[in-house]
């Protein structure tokens, strides 16, 4: 566009002497290129900021918009209020210790962060998981994956302005969860999975609680999901709204749902098969409109499969050890090993060296919410205020997870 | 393990490689300079045959001694996924060339490898601080940074770390910098 | 030598600085600290930190407290100011009065918090807020946006370094009666990021707190069980708000 840009009087660099900028510094001091563009306001443009602490509780985020009246014309995420230093405390802990370092990230599918770790470990050490651990982790796995979907559903709906549908989903949530405490000790980071399977059998508590729900898990899921597939409002909210195409998925590294929505059938349990998901049967569900809308329905249709996948669980449950055994002190080889698992969010994916000590060299963790951010920066400008929440809301990002 | 997958990058690649393209369970690692990184990528991504068109991964690596970026890339091609490891990257100029030009996506991880080691990528029209506030002056996960309370060195002999009692003033040049052996 | 500064006298020698580019744009020259192999790092990379000092002055390698960038509470609680209009009257305040005794009952009734969930805790307190623990029972549903408008600060989840900035303002934007609830061990002590470079490990180093409820996260009983502790707090009249400093205000015999 060729109208003339003005510097932002909201720019420190311009207004606020440096030595002034002191704690309470609102706005970082423009650098980068991007930056620059950022900070120089078209006539009728303003800058608000939408700071760390929001209703919309995805967590610390703050994003910087530009806006012309109520609509962005684009926007700046300054991240980095939940970074822990988790990678760097990975390198101080041992093996089995990272396993409960790494649980806070994704903090709402907890076990998905551990699949990875522990998925990584074992590649390093050629181990084999006993196939009853197998079926354990899958079916705990996917009873996270349900409980994640329907927070996200009581998220969206909560961002748009309803109320009732997170009251709902947090009691389904919440009954999964008393579940889960049963099979796990907790109710939130479980840290449930060790190097060469998992923590302990199934109990009497568990599979009581687990047959109970499973006999009324449908009916009850379609009643909650009702709520919200033929709300007009929400539907004519939704639709259309942040449509991501098949290049601009590719482009910005889209994983997951936000990527099966778009019409690419990308889903890494079959793609790239990792524990018995080979021998369970599921469909991947995929839509082509990439929208937020897409993105809600896909997700519920990812609930219905998954309750398919724990009930084939239950019936092809195997007898068997429940762990391998492995020496306290645990000394893989050097080398380096990479792995993904398909979590609620996306690739939820570790790369670890090791160097032959019993602590990881380097341990990366790459979280799928981190690049869904990124889209934000695409997806909001030309939408009006309101929306640029719910766009947010249907990517589905955790900020423990994108912060690290 | 893919073989097939190993000869065509050879094919392809050759002489910008260093080293044989190593397989390792449904891992293929391939080892290129930093110089060579935009025209490699471009290969990968854009060659038919390889069609590498998903960046799953782009993080950066303190070997100790040097800087590393390991970038992981899928393609329908094959069933390995190909780690590619940017090697060589001098401690005291570590620059090297975006990715930014393929992937869009690869913006935020390249800050975030600026963020955590100083690696500067050039052509990232925004590389800043993604992680830590903005006047921080250190990179954290560089070796030489250590946490306050330092016992992070494992003595890897049987002790756990956090029952030694130790401390940065104890460290000497052997503990200090952990190096691995061909990371 | 320690990364926390540029080499005084400029860029090391042997390596010209020309004004080039402005950062970002390729070929700029970003200040990259240089490490130079031979340098025997022996001692902690501490950042110096104008935010939080901690309590213990050895820690850290002895950081000296800098004394000039204290925080706006400690200055705005030496000055005295936030005890002219407290509400209470004066001299007097050594006597409970019934009208006390009511305002407490009022307050304690419908204790407000505001939406500062940070973390994994938040969830918990999400499900605190839900129909299956339901913290409406004792008046604490409205989960206030705004901190102008809400009573009790429930910190849940992981105050980091960036984020202690925009929660303090958060505190002091709140008026006063005001309470602050530390959820989950990571604002108790910083909980398994004690050694992170980039937490503030317990929040009691930033803010008063009256009610410490541990756990990794806490289960919604233990939340409210440790409101309803505040509860108690506020009714006996232990929570007194402009005595507090920063730091643990739990009183004595409790």
């Amino acid at each position: 566009m060729s109208t003339p840009t003005r510097p932002s009087l909201d720019d420190p660099a311009l207004s606020i002497p440096v030595e002034h900028a002191g704690i309470f510094d609102a706005i970082p001091l423009a650098r980068t290129e991007r930056q620059q563009e950022f900070y120089a306001l078209r006539d009728g443009e303003m800058l608000l900021n939408m700071g760390p602490q929001h209703p919309s509780t995805h967590g610390v985020l703050r994003v910087i918009l530009k806006i012309n009246g109520e609509q962005v014309t684009d926007l700046d995420p300054v991240l980095g209020y939940l970074h822990r230093g988790v990678e760097k405390l990975c390198e101080n802990a041992d093996y089995h210790q990272v396993i409960s370092q790494v649980d806070p990230l994704e903090y709402i599918s907890s076990l998905f962060n551990e699949w990875g770790a522990v998925l990584s470990f074992e590649k390093l050490l050629d181990l084999e998981v006993p196939r009853r651990a197998e079926y354990i982790r899958v079916l705990s796995a996917e009873l996270n994956r349900v409980a994640s979907h329907m927070l996200y559903m009581g998220w969206f709906a909560l961002d748009l302005g309803g109320i009732t549908p997170i009251l709902w989903s947090f009691a389904e949530r919440d009954e999964i969860m008393e579940m889960l405490a049963a099979l796990t000790g907790q109710k939130l980071l479980f840290n449930y999975f060790r190097i060469g399977g998992v923590n302990g059998d199934l109990n009497h508590e568990f599979m009581s609680r687990l047959g109970d729900w499973m006999s009324r898990a449908g009916a009850q899921l379609e009643a909650g999901m009702s709520l919200l597939n033929e709300n007009e409002i929400f539907v004519r909210r939704a639709r259309g709204l942040g449509v991501i195409d098949r290049e601009t998925a590719f482009r910005m590294c889209v994983t997951g749902p936000n990527l099966r929505a778009s019409g690419i059938p990308f889903d890494l349990r079959r793609a790239h098969p990792y524990s018995v998901y080979p021998e369970l049967d599921f469909d991947v569900p995929t839509r082509s409109e990439g929208d937020s809308l897409a993105r809600y329905l896909l997700r519920m249709d990812e609930v219905r499969q998954s309750i398919r996948i724990i009930d084939q669980c239950l019936h092809q449950m195997p007898d068997g050890p429940v762990s391998a055994r492995l020496p306290r002190l645990l000394r893989p080889r050097p080398g380096r090993a990479f792995s993904a698992v398909e979590a609620p969010r996306g690739q939820y994916s570790t790369y670890v060296i090791s160097d032959g000590t019993d602590q990881p060299f380097r341990m990366r963790i790459h979280d799928p919410s981190f690049l869904h951010l990124q889209l934000m920066g695409l997806l909001m400008p030309g939408n009006l205020l309101p929306d640029t929440m719910a766009i947010m809301a249907s990517l589905d990002p955790v900020m423990g997870g994108v912060d690290k | 393990m893919d073989r097939a997958l190993k000869t065509l990058l050879e094919r392809k690649l050759g002489t910008s490689m260093e080293g044989p393209v190593r397989l390792r369970q449904d891992q293929a690692e391939i080892r290129i300079r930093p110089g060579d990184l935009p025209q490699v990528m471009r290969t990968l991504h854009d060659e038919p045959e390889l069609r590498f068109e998903y960046l799953a991964d782009l993080c950066g690596v303190d070997t100790g001694t040097t800087f590393q970026v390991v970038y992981h890339l899928w393609s329908d091609v094959t069933p390995d996924w190909l780690r590619v490891i940017v090697d060589g990257i001098p401690r005291e100029e570590p620059r090297l060339p975006s990715l930014t030009f393929l992937w869009k996506g690869a913006e935020w991880m390249e800050r975030e490898a600026y963020d955590m080691f100083g690696l500067v990528f050039e052509g990232n029209r925004d590389l800043r601080r993604i992680y830590l506030p903005d006047d921080f002056v250190s990179f954290p996960l560089r070796k030489d940074f250590h946490l306050a309370d330092d016992v992070a060195r494992s003595p890897g002999g049987g002790v756990r770390p956090m029952e030694r009692a130790g401390a940065p003033k104890d460290a000497d040049e052997t503990t200090l910098r952990r190096t691995s052996p061909g990371a | 030598m320690a990364l926390t500064r540029p080499t005084p006298g400029g860029p090391p020698p042997g390596s010209p600085a020309p004004p080039g580019p402005p950062p970002g744009a390729p070929g700029s020259r970003l200040p990259v600290p240089a490490t130079n192999a031979g340098d025997a790092v022996a001692e902690a990379i501490v950042v110096p930190n104008a935010l939080w000092t901690p309590v213990d002055g050895e820690a850290y390698g002895g950081v000296p407290l800098d004394e000039t960038s204290t925080l706006a509470l400690k200055r705005y609680e030496a000055s005295g100011e936030g005890r002219r209009n407290d509400g209470r009257w004066g001299a007097l305040d050594v006597i409970p009065t019934k009208a006390d005794y009511v305002l407490d009952l009022i307050r304690l009734n419908s204790l407000w918090p505001l939406l500062s969930g940070l973390a994994c805790c938040a969830i918990e307190m999400m499900s605190t807020a839900t129909s299956r623990n339901d913290i409406d029972r004792w008046g604490m549903f409205p989960f206030r946006a705004s901190p102008r408008q809400a009573d009790v600060l429930i910190v849940a989840g992981t105050l980091t370094t960036k984020m202690a900035d925009p929660l303090i303002r958060l505190w002091e934007e709140m008026p006063e009666p005001k309470w602050v609830v530390a959820m989950g061990d990571c604002t108790c002590s910083g909980g398994r990021y004690k050694r992170s470079y980039s937490t503030i490990q317990g929040i009691d180093r930033v803010m008063p707190v009256d009610v410490y409820i541990p756990g990794c996260p806490p289960r919604p009983e233990g939340l409210i069980y440790g409101m309803m502790k505040l509860q108690h707090l506020v009714r006996d009249r232990r929570g007194h708000w402009p005595e507090r400093n920063i730091g643990p205000t739990v009183p004595e015999g409790i």
